[in-house]
């Protein structure tokens, strides 16, 4: 089945149209709280939280924007200065396509098919991709009215999350970063893809963003990122502080293989990092993961490298711990063992990465 | 492929022929293919028996050793090609002193069953207290074949240091050998933040040898492991065994194929993006 129809451009027109700005921003206007604005940031004390995110299909964009304010709400309240929101916020947003509860059951029941990107002739599956393509233009006016709102209101910075949306033809996996002010301070595209994302044809980024913020420096690579050294490498180098990074790990929870990702990284790179998970199902697709937030080993009172982890691996949750930038750089001047070889590096490296 | 990590815990560092006879012991048990030393097995050895002066501190006790332990070195490296020989496998040395000219590296050295050096490794990466003692840096990360294993040596503050097993796996390594020594007694963060995480983002496996004993008044506590890919492993641990405190020897198996499979099945190495690394090719740190 293809998108293309007069049916679906008229839905896809309609869908634009319930999730226009004018429409979003009145809502918000009305539900938003006046706040006073908070004390200048301590350095030496900044608090994130990392939200754990249960996959639940909203039918509206009011929906969606009523869950992700309440869960900005939430962390707020905990005196959050940053709010870090997962990868693939954008399935939530199924819930707005008609009989997508039917549509659900087909992906469960032809997932494999539907993960190789292949159309099944008899059960005219829809493919994941063509659905990103398709609720771009929807998606991204709500997702930028609400988070520039609600960082506005509450006077936050918001990561808010990675979106798989269509780009000047393409589909990237896409995390955003809005200030106080609700502006887009700016945003990173995934750059290592999952074997199923490379089948879907989402294009790969190829530079590493580094923020800068009242909090620190601030960068955010998406979930498979952390897979990879030079990820961190590369945004220590650039001066990185605190990283953010948005995850939905589709394996079942095991607390060895959730180990393998930001923990080790934060260990080799000297940083804060800040992991938010999404958690649930939808389509056949179970995702897990813990919210946590992590420091070098020396900066944890336990020295095992966790200043906070959600307890839960598959439900709604929030992780909250203070960061001391001004002992991260005490750390990195006086670390006891990080060095730097730049002649090995020139020796192998331009070598090895070009096989 | 049966591979083994020393701790020394309990073997006899007050005399060669105790540390030999001990040693002995402890491979003809368990035949190993390779067996590893924890770092600083050299200055524990050279301490008790006497070859090295006496200090209060590990530090004086290093910077001795570093000054005046080639004579040492020599016959440490001779006497474990000896045992390496008469035990017919492959025996990781742990890190001994190097001058070359007017430089001093940490080099850690593989001796074949007939006794020879078949691997000198300098150790690439410096801890702090290392620079103060104007140790160099080696440049050089090579391979050698033991049995269908392409093998690389990682030499302690190097297995913090991902670029390490980055450079070898992206050369063809399947199994990474590190001497590993790590002050305090409660080390298994401090490890997992080590090789364990180099081996589950290179695929590979990893022999860590980790000294349990005191030097010089310094309490030396890791545990020595045998680490593997996650999904090859019971319970997804990456472990495919580990060292109980005390305990002086860890054997595992090691199959190429298994490590075949989780390579095809999720091809890590091949989902880098190089594209993306042109600005961590050798820059200077910022």
């Amino acid at each position: 089945m293809n998108l293309t129809g007069w049916k679906e451009r008229l839905f896809q027109r309609y869908l634009i149209w319930s999730c226009r700005r004018e429409k979003i921003r009145r809502y918000l206007r009305d539900s938003l709280p006046s706040l006073p604005l908070p004390d200048p940031v301590d350095r030496r004390s900044v608090r994130v939280g990392a939200l754990q995110v249960k996959l639940e299909l909203c039918k509206s964009p009011i929906a969606f924007a009523d869950l992700v304010h309440r869960r900005v709400k939430e962390a707020y309240e905990a005196g959050a200065r940053l709010v870090v929101f997962p990868e693939y916020l954008n399935l939530l947003l199924f819930g707005m396509l008609p009989g997508i509860e039917e549509l659900e059951k087909d992906y469960s029941t032809g997932i494999a098919a539907i993960a190789k990107n292949e159309q099944q002739e008899q059960t005219d599956v829809i493919s994941l991709p063509d659905l990103f393509r398709f609720m771009t233009p929807a998606v991204q006016p709500l997702i930028f009215t609400t988070f520039s709102a609600l960082a506005a209101s509450y006077h936050l910075y918001i990561m808010a999350g990675s979106y798989t949306i269509a780009d000047q033809g393409a589909i990237v996996n896409r995390a955003y970063l809005y200030d106080p002010k609700g502006e887009l301070i700016g945003y990173q595209d995934k750059i290592h893809l999952l074997p199923v994302e490379e089948e879907w044809k989402i294009k790969r980024g190829k530079i590493f963003n580094v923020f800068e913020s009242a909090l620190g420096r601030l960068a955010m690579p998406v979930c498979m990122d952390a897979t990879y050294f030079e990820t961190f490498r590369i945004l220590e180098e650039r001066g990185a502080e605190i990283v953010m990074l948005p995850i939905a790990n589709l394996e079942a929870y095991n607390y060895w293989l959730a180990l393998r990702g930001i923990w080790p990284r934060v260990q080799e790179s000297l940083l804060f990092g800040v992991k938010s998970a999404l958690v649930g199902s939808i389509a056949g697709l179970t995702f897990t993961g813990r919210a946590g937030i992590f420091a070098p080993l020396e900066l944890t009172s336990n020295r095992d490298g966790v200043l906070a982890e959600v307890d839960c691996f598959d439900n709604e949750a929030l992780a909250i711990a203070d960061l001391n930038l001004d002992s991260l750089h005490e750390l990195r001047c006086s670390h006891p063992w990080r060095d730097h070889n730049p002649a090995l590096y020139r020796r192998y490296f331009p070598q090895v990465y070009k096989r | 492929m049966l591979v083994a990590a020393l701790s020394l815990a309990g073997v006899d560092l007050s005399s060669i022929n105790g540390y030999i006879s001990g040693l002995i012991n402890l491979l003809t048990a368990q035949k190993p293919v390779v067996a590893v030393l924890p770092a600083h097995s050299a200055l524990a050895l050279g301490l008790g028996v006497g070859r090295l002066n006496s200090s209060n501190t590990f530090q004086e006790a290093s910077a001795y050793y570093f000054a005046e332990g080639t004579e040492w070195t020599s016959e440490f490296l001779n006497l474990h090609g000896l045992l390496a020989k008469e035990l017919q496998i492959y025996l990781v040395t742990g890190n001994v002193i190097e001058k070359d000219e007017d430089l001093s590296y940490q080099t850690c050295y593989c001796l074949n069953p007939a006794g020879q050096v078949c691997c000198a490794q300098r150790q690439t990466h410096l801890t702090r207290f290392e620079q103060d003692l104007h140790l160099s840096r080696g440049d050089k990360l090579d391979l050698f074949r033991v049995g269908n294993f392409y093998t690389g040596l990682v030499i302690g503050n190097d297995a913090r240091h991902p670029e390490v097993g980055r450079i070898m796996a992206l050369q063809g390594a399947d199994l990474l050998l590190h001497s590993g020594a790590i002050e305090g007694d409660q080390t298994c963060w401090q490890q997992a933040a080590g090789m364990w995480a180099q081996v589950q983002q290179n695929q590979l496996y990893a022999v860590e040898a980790q000294l349990s004993a005191t030097i010089a008044n310094t309490v030396f506590g890791g545990n020595p492991s045998i680490i593997a890919p996650c999904e090859t492993t019971f319970g997804n641990t990456g472990y495919l065994a580990r060292c109980n405190p005390g305990e002086p020897l860890l054997c595992a198996e090691l199959d190429k194929e298994t490590l075949s499979e989780i390579r095809n099945d999720n091809p890590l190495l091949k989902l880098l993006n190089f594209d993306a690394y042109t600005e961590i090719c050798g820059s200077e740190p910022q």
